[in-house]
């Protein structure tokens, strides 16, 4: 063998290689990703989603990763498979509602109703953002697609931002589970801020017990008027009126228990690595991220500060007055929300137990963000 | 006098004709009458079938992803869903002539719709509230008499 054809053949194996395709921007990505295996792993914020997301982001920030792509013979390589069938056809979010039903416990909502009013103006974020976003030079899909993080509700984002937006998926998603993960940062200044001393020492009637019989009917009445309203939505809350219903009538407890346990679990997986799998460095760094991350913060505290104001002015018209700090738990990062809600108002009143009637509205928030999903997958179809 | 009058009359004639130019880049089929024209908005008749206006503007937004075409009983309706300054484009239905009205995008429509969108969110959990309150009710009423 000549000297030059070793030559050839070591240039051509070095091309094989991904070292001569790296650019600058791949390290970039790696720190991102880092960052977020680092929230996950050592800080434990939303590290269910942010691990498998920020893995994501690692393995396809190298050059040449048969990972996020096709085949010369149009064959999806594997994360893009599980991206496509996942995601593109929207299958895991309402998977992962389905689950998400098998774990509510709808009780606190059902003996309280009028809670679900809070859930609706927590929506008041998703609003004002949407026109926040707008001014940005956002197109109106992409505005609904990012107004929506500030319901707190990822499963909800992902199935509206695939819908409107999918090139916003990856950021969309991780700004919403990252400001999930860090509501009791968020949160608690926007609380005392719109709230006085006298209404955080509100202390609420302790519910009524709901009956079995409720319990069972409650996913048929919501699952018929959701129906019947905001039709857009249904694949999503159709699956949440199911898994609740299997959890409730308590007839078929294995399913039930593989919606919550293993099937959320494995979908979870597929969801969390094809997220990621997003973001891949040429598409990532922009400046709409950046800004996106900045609007959600903004979206989640007036979504926060809209719940809180719902309950204030319910307080206007009822005899028994709501603890105010119960309404910023109308933002759907359950049960997280309702926990701030809870640590807050026995920081003013150690005997004051706001966690069960924090999850009215945090039970609410959900369907409430749903509809605001609906309205807006209707506004454009 | 004469002449400056007569210059006039055809500059007042020539502004109702219409020929193949564009309102905020959506293009505007030659041979139509303006009917109005302001700032936000400008309305153009033609002699012309439906069908063959609403070609016209399909072919032009072919290749656009956020145009939205909504056809209605009285109208086709285009509306851009992206970015771009006008927000609608509007093609009258079943009239001899086909009216063709292009809309400036709009703030007034973005709140407007916002804010019915609020709205419709609190409807939405004031029927489930409704419909729970109800069944509530009806069961502890039903539980009552059972015991």
């Amino acid at each position: 063998m000549r000297i030059d054809e070793v030559w050839d053949l070591l240039v051509g194996t070095f091309y094989t290689t991904g070292i001569w395709a790296m650019s600058w921007k791949y390290p970039v990505m790696w720190a991102i990703a880092f960052f977020f295996l680092y929230l996950a792993i050592v800080k434990k914020f939303e590290p269910l989603l942010l691990l498998p997301i920020g893995f994501g982001i690692f393995l396809v920030n190298f050059p040449l990763v048969p990972l996020m792509g096709y085949t010369e013979e149009g064959v999806p390589h594997l994360i893009q498979f599980f991206y496509h069938y996942g995601l593109e056809w929207e299958i895991i979010p309402c998977v992962i509602f389905l689950g998400l039903g098998a774990m509510t416990d709808f009780g606190p909502l059902i003996a309280n109703p009028k809670t679900l009013l809070i859930g609706a103006g927590a929506q008041l974020g998703v609003f004002v953002t949407f026109t926040g976003t707008v001014l940005a030079g956002f197109t109106l899909k992409e505005a609904a697609s990012v107004g929506i993080i500030g319901g707190a509700d990822g499963p909800t984002t992902i199935y509206l931002t695939q819908h409107l937006a999918p090139q916003l998926l990856g950021p969309n998603a991780l700004a919403a589970y990252s400001y999930m993960a860090m509501v009791p940062l968020i949160q608690p200044p926007i609380m005392r801020l719109l709230t006085t001393r006298e209404e955080r020492l509100i202390r609420m009637k302790q519910l009524r017990p709901v009956s079995k019989r409720e319990r069972i009917l409650f996913p048929l009445i919501g699952a018929g008027i959701i129906a019947i309203l905001v039709p857009a939505v249904m694949p999503l809350m159709g699956m949440f009126m199911l898994g609740n219903l299997m959890r409730e009538s308590g007839v078929v407890s294995r399913l039930s228990d593989t919606a919550q346990n293993a099937l959320m679990n494995i979908v979870t997986i597929f969801l969390g690595v094809s997220v990621g799998a997003t973001m891949h460095a040429e598409k990532f760094l922009s400046w709409k991220p950046l800004l996106i991350f900045g609007l959600g913060l903004v979206d989640f505290a007036v979504c926060t500060a809209g719940g809180i104001l719902t309950v204030k002015v319910m307080n206007l018209f009822l005899k028994e007055k709501i603890n105010p700090l119960i309404g910023s738990a109308g933002v759907s990062a359950v049960p997280m929300s309702a926990r701030v809600s809870q640590m807050m108002g026995q920081r003013y009143d150690k005997k004051n137990y706001l966690l069960m009637h924090a999850m009215g509205p945090n039970l609410a928030g959900v369907i409430g963000t749903a509809a605001a999903a609906g309205m807006f997958i209707a506004m454009f179809s | 006098m004469k002449r400056g009058l007569l210059i006039l009359v055809i500059w007042a004639l020539g502004g109702t004709q219409c020929w193949s130019e564009d309102f905020l880049g959506v293009p505007l089929l030659p041979g139509g009458e303006v009917t109005i024209s302001t700032t936000d908005k400008v309305q153009v008749r033609y002699a012309l079938s439906h069908e063959q206006v609403l070609e016209f503007y399909k072919s032009h937004f072919k290749a656009s992803r956020d145009i939205k075409f909504r056809d209605w009983k009285a109208e086709t309706y285009i509306e851009d869903q992206g970015a771009l300054p006008w927000h609608s484009v509007r093609i009258s239905k079943g009239q001899e002539t086909v009216t063709v009205t292009i809309t400036r995008d709009s703030w007034t429509w973005i709140l407007g719709t916002l804010t019915l969108r609020f709205i419709g969110v609190f409807v939405v959990l004031l029927f489930l509230y409704v419909g729970m309150s109800v069944s509530g009710a009806i069961m502890s009423r039903l539980l009552a008499k059972a015991d």
